[in-house]
């Protein structure tokens, strides 16, 4: 909002009170811009997520080690690429064309989440993203099912109903590793203690809820960070030692209130990685480059081929 | 690119006899891709009966709430318009006096 | 075996082993296409397509899973379907080399998958006629789901064929398909057995045909390479085909693709994974 009309600081100033008596909006409704852009760069940055999320998984496809491994690692990865259309769909309905978010994310403008920065270095990285990445998320994930942009809200059911079997199949790569030969569990425990730091980091800094309009002012969440990250360790903590594993963090402990402590998370790692200098974020970023460049022939055939077919009439 | 996909509006039902709901939208460069983007996004895990696509522009909006919800009394044409125990009551009584 | 009619057992054992080759046959296509189409996954050019594709390529392995299981039954159930379809020498497998080749470009992915399921639907409305009972009722399982795979494909090729990039990488990936492509008929080892006892009704070569007489309309009509000539017992090919991949015999690519699918399983032979 430029204008500053007196009418549009009227209409936002109802906006907000609607937002805060928990008034949902719709694409078509009148909204703020500053609402809209909020929502746009949120909505961005999770299909983003989405969408570079798939390639750590992408890369155990072709080497999954039974067909039911396999089908199940295809179509998850698969639902993430779904995901990320269902987001993408959100943010152009917003007003941010496709291209554009595709070459702002190529370009390194947009960002995506820090645990898609890292290698995956065995079989048993497969089974601990699945698991406990994919339920970090969820945490997030159902905090939104809340927010106030209402097709948001809409596709995000639709998300954590698809995401429901991805933890399972997680799971059960880890019990089965766990249960498996020493060096199967060699692997699983080396693959843990590289992701427990990357996890740890993944809901964000505990930010006072006073700077964090998304929660606060537009409530486009409904839960902080730091509220998010205890919620995780306390359900996921008891489940990975009681299958003997161990998490690398001595200060991990149940105090006797019931609460959890536990070292503070590298904040500098978190933000050196979505800064897109992370292990593997040039890596990831060039092969998302080189394929989408490869496949532009493709999109330009279709986009072509609609444009004649609109000039015909048809 | 040049154009942007048409955007189309999917409807799907769940299963036979169920109503057909609003799913979502896909953008597609023609009908028939539309159709199988369709089928892909909400249909993939067996979860649709059958879907309805068709290209948003091809909707027409009406959500004014001075149109849809008019502010004035409209009881007549509700259940809720006709309270009819204290009525009939009141009757019944008047009735039983008279006898 | 639920044959109607138990042929002598020596002539059973014969005809067991060519039921076990079609079955590694049909499994193997669909299992390492699966993997090959697969890759695409997280990739393809647009988003949307991305999902396709990869459904695609699930069928395709719950396919060979069926395919396998039937093989496993024969078997006498001592061997899974995992070990079956990942325990093997590369020469094990009896895949056509169509199957085997690196994904390409996105002109060549969806030509071969035309090419290949318009072939694996005249091979499967066959089968729906085997006298092996559960083939049988495999092909109708199986042919329900290759109905998606039709429409996608013939979706793509008009599409490809109507802009001139497009085309133009659509005509070089048919010139480079069409020797594998006939390789899917390659004959199987002990196909008069086959044929004679019912449990493939119709020989190979009448099968290629049939497939051929199908798609000729369409990509004459479309301009695409139509490398046959046409003779009185019907389309003669113009090129050699690639066989041997019924007999075991496999490209060079095939070596790295089986070295990556079997790298995990690899690492602990005979482990839970």
């Amino acid at each position: 909002m430029t204008t500053g009309h007196a009418n549009d600081t009227a209409r936002a100033e109802a906006f907000k009170q609607h937002i805060a008596a928990g008034g949902k909006v719709e694409a078509s409704d009148w909204m703020p811009g500053e609402y809209r852009h909020a929502l746009i760069r949120f909505i961005e940055m999770h299909a983003n997520s989405e969408l570079m999320g798939v390639l750590p998984e992408r890369e155990w496809i072709m080497r999954a080690p039974t067909l039911r491994r396999k089908l199940a690692l295809t179509a998850k990865v698969q639902d993430e690429v779904g995901h990320a259309q269902l987001l993408y769909r959100l943010a152009e309905d917003l007003g941010k064309p496709r291209a554009q978010m595709m070459d702002d994310l190529l370009a390194g403008r947009t960002k995506f989440h820090n645990v898609f920065h890292y290698p995956t270095q065995s079989w048993a990285d497969v089974g601990v993203i699945a698991w406990l990445v994919d339920a970090a998320a969820i945490l997030s994930q159902k905090a939104l099912l809340g927010t106030s942009y209402a097709p948001y809200a809409r596709t995000m059911q639709r998300i954590c109903w698809e995401e429901s079997f991805h933890i399972k199949h997680g799971y059960d790569i880890v019990v089965t590793l766990a249960g498996g030969t020493a060096a199967q569990r060699a692997l699983l425990q080396d693959a843990l203690n590289r992701w427990w730091g990357p996890l740890m980091q993944m809901h964000g800094p505990p930010t006072p809820p006073e700077h964090d309009r998304d929660l606060t002012l537009w409530r486009i969440k409904t839960r902080g960070n730091e509220d998010l990250r205890r919620d995780f360790i306390a359900t996921y903590v008891p489940r990975v030692w009681e299958l003997g594993l161990a998490l690398p963090d001595p200060a991990l402990r149940r105090a006797d209130n019931g609460s959890w402590e536990y070292s503070p998370p590298d904040w500098a790692e978190l933000r050196t990685v979505v800064g897109n200098h992370g292990p593997r974020s040039a890596e990831r970023l060039a092969f998302r480059r080189l394929n989408y460049e490869q496949g532009a022939w493709v999109r330009e055939t279709m986009a072509g081929e609609q444009a004649r077919t609109q000039t015909c009439g048809i | 690119m040049a154009a942007e996909p048409t955007v189309y509006e999917v409807f799907r039902r769940e299963k036979p006899g169920a109503p057909m709901t609003h799913a979502g939208s896909v953008g597609a460069p023609s009908p028939d891709l539309a159709l199988i983007y369709a089928r892909e996004i909400f249909g993939r895990r067996g979860e649709s009966d059958a879907l309805w696509i068709a290209p948003r522009s091809a909707f027409q909006l009406l959500d004014d709430q001075d149109i849809l919800r008019p502010v004035l009394d409209r009881s007549h044409r509700t259940v809720e318009g006709y309270r009819m125990r204290d009525k009939r009551e009141q009757l019944l009584s008047q009735l039983e006096t008279k006898r | 075996m639920a044959l109607e009619t138990p042929p002598a057992t020596q002539e059973r054992d014969h005809t067991r082993a060519a039921l076990a080759e079609l079955l590694l046959a049909l499994a193997d296509d669909e299992f390492v296409t699966g993997y090959a189409n697969s890759e695409w996954t997280g990739i393809a050019p647009i988003l949307e397509e991305d999902i396709a594709f990869s459904s695609l390529a699930q069928d395709e392995l719950g396919h060979a899973r069926l395919f396998y299981e039937l093989l496993a039954e024969l078997r006498g159930g001592a061997v899974s379907p995992d070990e079956i379809a990942y325990d093997r020498p590369p020469e094990g497998f009896r895949n056509a080399q169509l199957a085997e080749r690196p994904r390409g470009d996105w002109a060549y992915s969806v030509s071969r998958q035309f090419l290949y399921d318009t072939a694996d639907y005249v091979r499967l409305e066959c089968l729906l006629g085997s006298r092996y009972t559960p083939l049988a009722q495999a092909a109708a399982s199986v042919i329900r789901e290759e109905r998606y795979h039709l429409l996608h494909a013939h979706t793509w090729l008009a599409r490809l064929a109507a802009g001139d990039t497009a085309r133009e990488r659509q005509h070089a990936a048919f010139t480079a398909l069409w020797p594998d492509a006939l390789g899917l008929f390659e004959p199987l080892p002990g196909e008069a057995a086959l044929v004679e006892s019912g449990i493939q009704p119709a020989p190979s070569a009448a099968l290629c045909q049939r497939w051929l007489e199908q798609i000729e309309p369409m990509l004459r009509q479309l301009g695409l390479p139509w490398p046959f000539a046409q003779r009185a017992a019907g389309w003669e090919p113009l090129l050699a085909p690639h066989y041997g991949g019924r007999a075991g015999r496999h490209s060079r690519e095939f070596a790295q693709l089986y070295d990556t699918i079997t790298s995990v399983r690899r690492l602990e032979p005979g482990a839970q994974w």
